[in-house]
């Protein structure tokens, strides 16, 4: 243990004193400040708040990642490289020791630096509305939609198989199934057209969706949606009527204990807009419903359909410094895995070789979710040997995008505990481990000493 | 354990990227160093020595064949808690100064704090780093940064130590206090195994030594019996008259043989350690290590049953020159003058005030002196004595040595 914390803190000795960190701390000392006056985003507090957090917290994030790989890489190599380790490694310390002891020191580097950027970040968020002087209006948006951690429940995709399976044999039974096409396409085909009969409204037709469990903590809530429809309208904007309230009240008619929100709103067609409605229509057992209609206003042809992410419900379930907090966790979870990484390439490869390797992983993780998105659009030879190869390969790698610390912050969404220790678990507890254990296996079988004769 | 470091036919191949056999740097080597003895590893470069050292070391993985080192493997901890080593040169990390980097390496061994610290000011004095200790290491000179490879290599006070080119980078001065150090730790019962191709270092220190060409050993044996010329005589005296010269000359054609006559030079190492000195007294400044002759007193003396052992055999040999001559062979009688020879040697040099008289010639003059009836007499009359407490002690030593780390560790804990 002791011999642990000797090399832990001399990694952290070097780190600092071979000024790798220092750099990045000064450049980062510098540019986050620096941000702070110069995000204006839309001008509204709202969009200086959101622009400042979103490169505040990507710079950081980024940074500190490169230092992690380069600052875990640097302490392995240079003490192999220039021979430091014959002195160490022939002192009572076992190999995995010191492997622990570097990786150990480079974690507490980077819990330090990061709790010193966050804060500097969160005093300055916290701090600029005062430094803006913003409008009444401006602070109320801003406490709304950003100085909040909001839940958000989405419209799951209905089942509609039995109904699409009544339908094909109805077709079938007709004889009116078209030739020369397989079944698995006509039934591809109907799943689609039913679901989207049930996201789609023609003029005066309601459309009704069920939440539970909604508990918001503020005074309002939000319905967030977009609209897509079937023929454009001159202005590009339709009319729809919302309504809002106890579930039990819009599908058995008995009577509400609650108000019911009712009103006709004016959108324009293919963008997110957000309503806001008194938290206290929603019932106390936390089952809302909500419902539009659409407006006889519009013209007749006008249908209005939902896309399949295009309706949630938001509401505020924690507050801002604690999403901050785990969304900070999320960070180092990602920095963990780095410096894991870092060591396993250092193990095995001399500096520049490792800094690669650990940039192109690094980089290939970052964009995971769009490199396996893109499979499924490769031709169906090509797209199998991705499939049974490099996909496999990419799906062990930790998802960073997913994980993205700018998603949950921007739009003030909740990071729940539960995705945190999901994301904790995976990428830390089994792939960041799993690396490190390889990584001490190969350094327990390798030859320290270069070959000179 | 029979002996300190043993390697059975060791060898290290070094192959091309196919897995060819290349090079063979290391060549079915047996390397026996005894307890107690300095043992000189010579060769010229790319021999194998260091191979050789990495190897037991843990460093290389031996192709074939394997070694022992204080009976048990080179990368074991508790092994290691009691070696030092001091590679071919000082790799240190640059950005810390003298006093960290020994305190890094005492917290390795899970020093206490406070044995630590008594141990790193200890060894500054003793290397003479003491006034630059908060320099960063990285703006040291070779010999200073040697000097720091030293003291890491001591402070855990090591029943074994192996020095790979240990005066590679110092001044004359340096290389004469690494020797006497290496005297006094051998006095003080360790074992000391070294590899150098400077002759002078190795013949001034070493009991034994091998010689290495192409990772084989071509002769290895005791410095005496491989240098002694057996045909030959030498006769030192105080400046005489030429007429006595004469008289000599006349004897030795009498007995049919030749003689030459001339006054015996100083050695340049003298001379130089003497003029360096001089300045020293005269307190001119340097920025650079100075010269001590002080020695870590952590750095353990021989055990107390075996002073016991040296008051029941009531004679002024030395402990090592006992165990040496009982341990497995018969010893040549001249060996037991050896550690005399040394302890006048070092008393000698630690009074740096009258440097005058030259090491070498007082080498040579206890060399050519009868040495058979000195010692073995007194050895015959104890020699079931010590027979009998010579096993006993040994045993306790070995129980102590392995106590050893284990109080280093709780007294961390």
């Amino acid at each position: 243990m002791h011999s642990i914390r000797a090399v832990a803190i001399n990694t952290i000795k070097q780190a600092l004193r071979m000024k790798v960190a220092v750099v990045f701390t000064i450049l980062l000392l510098v540019l986050l400040p620096v941000l702070g006056f110069t995000a204006t985003g839309d001008e509204t507090l709202k969009g200086r708040l959101q622009t400042f957090v979103s490169y505040a917290l990507s710079l950081t994030s980024f940074l500190l990642c490169l230092l992690t790989i380069i600052v875990s890489i640097y302490t392995v190599t240079s003490d192999i490289e220039q021979r430091q380790i014959y002195t160490v490694i022939t002192k009572p310390i076992r190999r995995y020791q010191l492997m622990l002891g570097k990786l150990i020191g480079v974690i507490v580097l980077d819990v330090v630096l990061l709790c010193l950027f966050t804060a500097i970040i969160y005093t300055i968020t916290i701090y600029m509305p005062k430094f803006t002087k913003a409008s009444e209006q401006e602070l109320i948006e801003a406490n709304n939609v950003f100085f909040t951690a909001r839940a958000s429940l989405n419209v799951p995709e209905e089942d509609v198989s039995r109904q699409v399976a009544n339908r094909y044999n109805e077709l079938n039974t007709k004889g009116e199934l078209p030739a020369n096409v397989p079944r698995d396409e006509i039934i591809a085909q109907l799943t689609q057209q039913a679901q989207l009969a049930r996201r789609a409204a023609v003029v005066g037709q309601p459309l009704l969706w069920e939440f539970k469990n909604v508990k918001p903590l503020s005074e309002n809530l939000f319905i967030k949606f977009k609209y897509d429809v079937s023929v454009n309208p001159p202005d590009s904007q339709v009319w729809g009527r919302w309504f809002a309230g106890d579930y039990k009240f819009f599908q058995y008619g008995t009577q509400s204990k609650t108000p019911i929100y009712e009103k006709l709103h004016k959108h324009s067609v293919r963008d997110f807009h957000e309503i806001e409605i008194p938290a206290e229509v929603v019932p106390e057992d936390g089952h809302l419903a909500v419902a539009f209609v659409n407006d006889p206003q519009n013209n007749r042809e006008v249908a209005i359909i939902f896309p399949p992410d295009g309706l949630e419900v938001l509401y505020k379930a924690d507050s801002f410094t604690s999403n901050f907090i785990r969304v900070v966790l999320l960070i180092l979870f990602r920095l963990i895995f780095l410096a894991c990484l870092g060591t396993l390439a250092s193990s095995f490869l001399s500096f520049p070789v490792a800094i690669l390797f650990c940039f192109v992983v690094f980089f290939t993780a970052s964009f995971s979710g769009f490199v396996l998105e893109s499979f499924d659009f490769l031709g169906e030879n090509i797209g199998a040997v991705y499939s049974y190869s490099l996909k496999w390969v990419i799906q062990l790698l930790p998802q960073f995008d997913k994980y993205n610390p700018s998603k949950f912050l921007i739009p003030a969404q909740l990071l729940t505990w539960s995705f945190l220790t999901k994301c904790a678990l995976l990428m830390v507890c089994i792939k960041a481990f799993l690396i490190f254990i390889f990584s001490l296996v190969i350094f327990r079988y390798r030859e320290i000493a270069r070959i000179t004769v | 354990m029979e002996y300190a470091v043993e390697t059975f036919s060791l060898t290290k191949i070094f192959s091309d990227w196919w897995g060819r056999a290349k090079v063979y740097a290391v060549d079915n080597l047996n390397l026996q160093v005894r307890h107690n003895e300095v043992f000189g590893l010579l060769g010229p470069n790319g021999s194998g020595k260091t191979t050789t050292l990495k190897m037991l070391l843990g460093l290389l993985h031996p192709t074939k064949g394997k070694s022992l080192i204080l009976g048990g493997e080179g990368t074991d901890p508790k092994i290691n808690a009691r070696i030092g080593f001091l590679p071919e040169e000082s790799y240190l990390y640059r950005y810390l100064n003298a006093r960290e980097t020994l305190d890094f390496y005492g917290r390795l061994f899970g020093l206490p704090a406070k044995v630590r610290k008594m141990r790193i000011e200890a060894l500054l004095d003793m290397v003479g780093l003491k006034a630059v200790a908060n320099r960063a290491v990285g703006t040291f000179s070779k010999g200073m940064a040697r000097r720091i490879g030293l003291a890491q290599a001591l402070i855990n006070d090591p029943d074994l130590l192996i020095l790979d080119e240990p005066t590679t980078g110092l001044d004359p001065i340096g290389t004469r206090q690494i020797k006497d150090l290496i005297l006094k730790l051998a006095e003080r019962g360790k074992t000391i195994l070294l590899c150098s191709h400077l002759l002078a270092d190795v013949e001034d220190v070493c009991d034994r030594i091998a010689i290495l060409y192409g990772g084989k050993i071509q002769t290895q044996g005791r410095v005496r019996e491989l240098l002694q010329q057996t045909s030959k005589r030498q006769i030192t005296t105080d400046a005489i008259s030429d007429t006595a010269v004469e008289k000599i000359k006349q004897i030795v054609q009498d007995e049919n043989a030749e003689c030459e006559v001339a006054s015996p030079m100083d050695k340049l190492e003298t001379f130089f350690i003497r003029t360096v000195a001089t300045a020293q007294q005269q307190a001119q400044p340097t920025s650079g290590a100075v010269s001590t002759t002080k020695i870590g007193d952590f750095l353990t003396e021989q055990k107390a049953v075996e002073n016991i052992l040296d008051k029941l055999v009531s004679a002024p040999i030395s402990r090592r020159a006992a165990a040496e001559s009982t341990a497995t062979e018969k010893v040549a009688a001249a060996e037991s003058t050896r550690p005399q020879a040394d302890e006048q040697l070092l008393s000698k040099l630690t009074r740096s005030s009258e440097p005058s008289e030259s090491q070498a010639v007082a080498r040579e003059k206890i060399q050519t002196e009868p040495v058979e009836a000195t010692t073995t007499g007194q050895e015959q009359v104890r020699e079931d004595i010590l027979d009998k407490l010579i096993g006993e002690s040994d045993a306790c030593r070995d129980q102590d040595k392995t106590e050893k780390p284990q109080a280093g560790d709780s007294g961390d804990a």
